[in-house]
């Protein structure tokens, strides 16, 4: 950087606000705040942009309440709302993801073909499929087979989905806590969903499951299954 | 699998920020890091939401410009290069993203009715609040692309280059806008035109 000194005073008044924020680079900083000291005008007008920044930070602070990220729950349903946007999207053209190959790609692919076995399951338990499940006709419905497995005393979670959570809200949120629906819709729209054996082995629980899902927008009732 | 991170609230960075993001940013070109990218999320869903409603753009059509925002960091993490700040790629997406749709009308923009000065209150005893009640005039009296560079500069923070950056324009664009942006605001702030008008 040259050692250029400008000093003028037209030049020194466009840079005021960066000295104001403190964003001045040191080369300019140095010869503005020796313009500064010896003008008035400028003096003033860098107090009058101190103000502007302390006004504008104070108002800021004040609007924060009425913006869509003034709770962290409004932050997570948008969240939700573009995490099922992306598995969407890229469950449709699981393909495409594995042409780089590598150990990222192939455990992409694991997980998107686990999550399309939890809609297929949860497609089937949601239309009254279940006598598929129990008794399927051998070689004729290809997803029922792929359906997991039923665990004897496998942890599980009863839960009522809210009515405007969409399926692709429910699926991210099954996924990710690496449950699969085994039984429902009951007599008040309650589902029986169970732990995989991957998330028993991370930690999880009946219990800790139920109390994350609870707080999801998308649940309105989730409680542990005594088994 | 259970992903717990990702039912964590508004995660925070700590540290630098601008290393950290990057490192998260790295995760998420790398191996598709959902908790990294969650946490990238929550340290900008409020800047971003901020920004936004400056710009004019509704409550109800932040969240998509957001979104959006972030689904091109997902699918082009690994095409940053590290020319510019983390922050000024990522706000400088929201921004042009949010521009392009207010011009479509795609999304609506907040009513540009004339700002009520009886609305302001003038039996408060409360300097800082009735201030403030006058800065929001004056924004309103600005054009989006000053109200901009001034909140860039402000309230994020960002030096000169870094708004330019993000606004897309040379800098002596930025320092012509927010030039033009003060001498409005003096126009209307009492307290600011009784301040820099004495001459030297």
């Amino acid at each position: 950087m040259s050692a250029r000194i400008p000093d003028t005073h037209a030049e020194a008044w466009a840079l005021l606000p960066w000295l104001a924020n403190g964003r001045l680079p040191a080369s300019d900083r140095e010869w503005v705040e020796a313009h500064v000291a010896q003008c008035a005008e400028c003096r003033g007008e860098l107090d009058a942009q101190r103000k502007v920044a302390m006004q504008i930070n104070r108002d800021t602070s004040a609007d924060a309440a009425g913006t869509p990220g003034s709770t962290g729950t409004d932050e997570q349903r948008s969240f939700n709302k573009l995490w099922a946007r992306i598995e969407a999207s890229e469950s449709a053209a699981p393909a495409m993801s594995g042409a780089s190959g590598g150990f990222s790609s192939r455990t992409r692919t694991v997980r998107w073909l686990a999550a399309a076995v939890v809609v297929q399951g949860f497609g089937l338990a949601l239309f009254g499929f279940n006598a598929l499940r129990t008794n399927p006709p051998a070689g004729e419905i290809v997803t029922v087979a792929d359906v997991p497995a039923h665990r004897l005393n496998a942890p599980a979670v009863r839960v009522v989905f809210a009515p405007e959570a969409s399926m692709a809200a429910i699926n991210t949120l099954l996924t990710h806590q690496g449950l699969s629906i085994v039984s429902g819709p009951g007599t008040s729209g309650n589902f029986t969903a169970e732990l995989s054996a991957d998330a028993v082995a991370s930690g999880a629980s009946a219990d800790s499951v139920a109390a994350v899902i609870s707080k999801d927008p998308n649940v309105t009732f989730a409680q542990p299954v005594a088994r | 699998m259970a992903l717990k991170s990702v039912e964590s609230e508004s995660p925070r960075l700590v540290g630098s920020p601008d290393a950290s993001e990057r490192e998260l940013l790295e995760r998420i070109a790398r191996s598709k890091d959902q908790a990294a990218f969650r946490t990238l999320y929550g340290s900008y869903y409020q800047r971003l939401s901020r920004l936004l409603a400056r710009m004019s753009v509704r409550r109800e059509d932040i969240e998509e410009v957001i979104n959006d925002t972030f689904w091109v960091v997902w699918t082009k993490a690994g095409e940053f290069r590290g020319a510019s700040q983390l922050s000024t790629w990522i706000i400088g997406i929201a921004y042009r993203r949010a521009l392009n749709a207010l011009r479509r009308a795609k999304i609506r923009p907040v009513s540009d009715e004339p700002f009520d000065e009886d609305s302001i209150s003038v039996m408060s005893t409360d300097a800082a609040e009735t201030d403030g009640q006058w800065l929001a005039l004056g924004l309103t009296r600005l054009p989006v692309e000053q109200r901009m560079a001034l909140e860039l500069t402000y309230t994020l923070g960002h030096s000169c280059e870094e708004v330019a950056a993000i606004l897309d324009c040379p800098v002596n664009t930025v320092k012509t806008r927010l030039f033009r942006a003060r001498e409005t605001l003096k126009q209307v702030l009492p307290a600011l035109a009784g301040m820099s008008g004495e001459k030297s």
